[in-house]
């Protein structure tokens, strides 16, 4: 997983070297690819994680004794997911400020907050099977032994709802690195948009979006890469032969 | 036992339980000495492990008091973490963590709840696995466990929180017979240290040895709550005969 992780950053830090060696045009715009690629792994490092978080809260709410919290839950999922993210990115862009001037956010903030908002209710849904997949004689088993609730869920439910989780959380995440191309609607300059402005300006539109394509390809195989080792690593009953 | 000793450990009084329409338990009211190995037996569904379960609150009554070791059994969440510190449980299903170790399973809990550090619990956890057969194992996961092992980890999982008492949910039923011997042994030691246990069982072999009371739960009520010999011996209670017949062939 770290080895994994390390060629992440080797990638990012050295992808400016082999884009630079293709032909025209992609060679000469190289430095533009590059910073392209690092943004849109940056939103789907910050909007990931964020995601990660706000889907365990929701899923917690979700199952939640209490009702209200239910209901807030239920009703952000049900917005969410029902709604195209593009419209997302736009109203925390576009609509956010006009509500209040508070909430007046950089393009990149913006776009990382419509992003994380957006994976976070899918990730509620990955996370809270995963929740209900933890047999009940787990919890009467730590509730016998006297652990509080707290540290029943930390140290027996999460666990072990983690490790069920995780597959359909990377399916997100990977996903969401797609996904983060909409960020160009609000002027973020991504992978995506790096290309087009290549594009606007070599009008050479198979070569571009081709080695734009390959680039997505390799980030999203790398990020499989990384959860199949962290898959590995939570296996202890080796049952991924 | 005279009218000055110490009050019991366990108190169960007046205690009634409905699963929907269905009326488990009915006015069930007895008490546990400490130091007493109590077998309860009955056909499946009379309501046996209900009463068990419900002395953690794992299950809750409906009506009626339940007093453990002192403290009231209600949904008082201090109080209750308080008294399934004193209470360990054993279940049909081991319901070992997965994702721990052997050794882990043992130490957790006196860590989280009794605040052991790290190698007093795990001191304690060594200690503990070897009197129940198991010191090569700690390492392990227990999905690599047979079933019986599984469960004497269980057991010493239990154990590790120095409980006053141990309840067992039908601790040996989902064991292949070739291992029930092993658990039983185990459960047997138990007894001869002085431990205060509750069985559900439907080993007559255990409860005969080993109980110094039998209950018999038929639909909900105490049908019958004897010494073994007087119990399996001349039994006047037609329908303990008649599930005495049964389970005996």
């Amino acid at each position: 997983m770290i080895a994994a992780a390390a060629l992440l950053m080797l990638i990012l830090w050295l992808i400016t070297i082999p884009l630079s060696w293709a032909p025209e045009p992609i060679g000469n715009n190289a430095q533009l690819f590059a910073d392209g690629t690092r943004v849109t792994v940056e939103l789907t490092i910050v909007a990931g994680l964020v995601g990660v978080l706000l889907g365990l809260l929701a899923a917690l709410g979700k199952v939640s004794k209490v009702l209200p919290l239910r209901w807030l839950a239920s009703f952000y999922i049900w917005v969410m997911r029902g709604t195209p993210l593009l419209v997302q990115v736009l109203f925390v862009y576009f609509a956010l400020p006009e509500i209040s001037p508070l909430l007046r956010m950089g393009e990149f903030t913006a776009a990382s907050v419509a992003l994380a908002l957006n994976v976070g209710a899918y990730n509620a849904e990955a996370i809270r099977s995963g929740l209900l997949a933890v047999p009940k004689g787990q919890l009467e088993a730590a509730r016998s032994l006297g652990l509080s609730r707290w540290h029943t869920f930390v140290d027996i439910t999460f666990p072990q709802a983690f490790k069920i989780s995780l597959p359909p959380l990377v399916n997100n995440i990977v996903a969401l690195l797609k996904d983060s191309s909409l960020a160009f609607t609000i002027g973020v300059v991504e992978l995506t948009n790096a290309g087009s402005q290549v594009k606007s300006t070599s009008f050479q539109a198979v070569p571009v979006f081709i080695a734009t394509a390959i680039i997505y390809l390799v980030l999203t195989t790398v990020m499989t890469q990384i959860s199949d080792a962290v898959e590995r690593r939570f296996d202890i009953e080796g049952k991924l032969a | 036992m005279s009218a000055t000793a110490v009050s019991p450990l366990i108190t169960v009084e007046g205690v009634h339980k409905h699963f929907g329409s269905h009326h488990v338990l009915k006015d069930v009211t007895t008490h546990f000495n400490a130091g007493e190995v109590a077998a309860i037996l009955g056909a499946s569904g009379s309501g046996k492990s209900t009463l068990l379960r419900m002395l953690n609150r794992l299950e809750t009554h409906d009506a009626g008091r339940i007093v453990v070791d002192g403290i009231e059994v209600n949904d008082d969440a201090r109080a209750l973490e308080k008294l399934r510190a004193e209470v360990g449980m054993v279940f049909q299903q081991f319901n070992l963590f997965p994702h721990l170790t052997v050794l882990d399973n043992v130490a957790l809990a006196p860590r989280r709840v009794r605040g052991l550090n790290r190698d007093q619990a795990a001191e304690r956890a060594r200690e503990l696995l070897e009197r129940v057969g198991l010191a090569a194992h700690i390492d392990k996961h227990p999905f690599q466990l047979s079933g019986g092992q599984q469960q004497r980890v269980a057991i010493a999982r239990s154990l590790a929180m120095q409980p006053k008492v141990m309840l067992f949910d039908e601790p040996t039923s989902a064991l292949d017979p070739e291992m029930v011997k092993e658990v039983l042994d185990v459960m047997k030691q138990l007894a001869r240290s002085g431990m205060t246990m509750l069985v559900v069982t439907h080993e007559m072999g255990f409860a005969r040895e080993v109980a110094d009371r039998v209950l018999f739960i038929d639909q909900g009520r105490i049908a019958a709550d004897a010494p073994p010999e007087q119990f399996f011996g001349n039994q006047d209670n037609e329908r303990v005969s008649a599930f005495l017949g049964r389970i005996l062939h």
